[in-house]
């Protein structure tokens, strides 16, 4: 492929997985990086490296607009982060060890775990309506318009919170994928935070623990400029384009067709192995 | 809900950091598209579109950077002393990073 070709290409990847991720709320690397490697032919670090940079994006777009509804844990955010810098800086290390069959293997692995939950995603809406209840210093309080009141809850089991950031951060950093999908299924179903408010908080998070791995691709040039622009900029149109369709999309389907998709790309990641 | 003033203060800080990654994503996004723009005009081995793209990947990382910054100066202020010491580790983690990607160079 042109130059000019491989531009445009990555750029509309990068749209439709911004989109798809924005509508899920998933983050789009879970595409964009077998995209990378499967379709442009990209080194599998280079594609990681590459999803990375728009994870950094994604994140402080999100965090940005959703900034000032109050449904970002800024304390809860800002102690996982912790957790989820460390792991992310450790599987930025071990990343550079790893031969790439190992990569694209846990990449298979994950990309299934991930279309599990997506399958099999737990409803559980976790707030108190009481409001004479203490949220705790970790807990938190916003305006839910759902039910037209404010609610609140207390975080629960923090430390099994910790250890799922450090995992999410750990292997966001070696597949180069937002780790929200892996977080915030642990935060809801285990530790008491409502879905929307750990949704807005992981976003939040993932730039930062994107950032403990980026630099480290980009000092090893496995992130070339041209294509890190173009993703950046395919992912910010295509999450702008997916936020205003998500509040009418028909999710069920969507998700059901996304779960078989990602599992048709873990199929093929396993299969090029040989 | 009357908010009370912990709350207050966390979603003046929200709001703050909110603006400061609206601003760092959108500074970053128009060096990359002007980047990308000299990059596919003058081609590849145009010193200034290179120069364009890295400033705008280097300003895209250090957005989240400096939103770690400028909450761990937030805290000190409140004298919020538990939070002092997570952003001071995050930060820590970060330095670990850059050393790293330096080792690399």
């Amino acid at each position: 492929m042109s130059d000019a070709v491989v531009i445009v290409t990555v750029m509309a990847a990068g749209a439709l997985s911004g989109g798809f991720g924005a509508v899920l709320g998933i983050g789009g690397g879970a595409f964009l990086v077998p995209f990378l490697t499967l379709v442009v032919g990209l080194p599998f670090r280079e594609a990681a490296g590459i999803s990375l940079t728009t994870v950094i994006a994604t994140s402080s777009a999100v965090a940005g607009t959703t900034a000032g509804q109050g449904l970002i844990n800024l304390r809860l955010g800002m102690l996982l982060e912790v957790a989820t810098a460390a792991g992310g800086l450790a599987g930025g290390l071990t990343a550079q060890m790893l031969p790439e069959r190992v990569l694209q293997a846990l990449f298979g692995g994950v990309t299934t775990l991930i279309a599990a939950i997506m399958l099999g995603q737990l409803r559980r809406s976790n707030v108190i309506l009481d409001e004479s209840i203490d949220p705790g210093r970790l807990g938190g309080r916003y305006y839910d318009e759902g039910r037209g009141r404010a609610v609140l809850y207390r975080v629960r089991r923090l430390p099994i919170a910790m250890v799922a950031s450090f995992l999410a951060g750990n292997v966001s950093s070696l597949l180069g994928i937002g780790g929200g999908i892996l977080k915030v299924p642990v935060l809801t179903a285990w530790c008491g935070v409502p879905i929307r408010a750990a949704a807005a908080t992981s976003a939040l998070m993932i730039g930062v623990t994107a950032l403990a791995a980026a630099p480290i691709y980009y000092a090893h040039g496995e992130i070339a400029p041209h294509l890190g622009a173009a993703a950046v900029l395919g992912v910010l149109l295509g999450s702008r384009a997916g936020f205003r369709f998500s509040a009418r999309a028909p999710a069920k389907w969507l998700k059901l067709a996304l779960a078989v998709t990602l599992l048709l790309v873990s199929a093929v990641m396993f299969a090029r192995l040989k | 809900v009357i908010p009370d003033q912990a709350d207050a203060a966390a979603m003046r800080l929200e709001r703050l950091l909110g603006r400061l990654l609206f601003a760092g994503v959108r500074l970053s996004a128009i060096l990359l598209a002007g980047g990308l723009l000299l990059h596919i005009t003058l081609g590849p081995r145009a010193a200034i579109a290179g120069a364009l793209l890295n400033i705008g990947l280097i300003c895209l990382m250090g957005t989240p950077l400096l939103r770690v910054v400028v909450s761990f100066a937030e805290y000190v202020r409140e004298r919020d002393w538990f939070f002092v010491g997570t952003t001071l580790a995050v930060l820590v983690i970060l330095a670990g990073t850059l050393v790293a990607a330096v080792m690399a160079r």
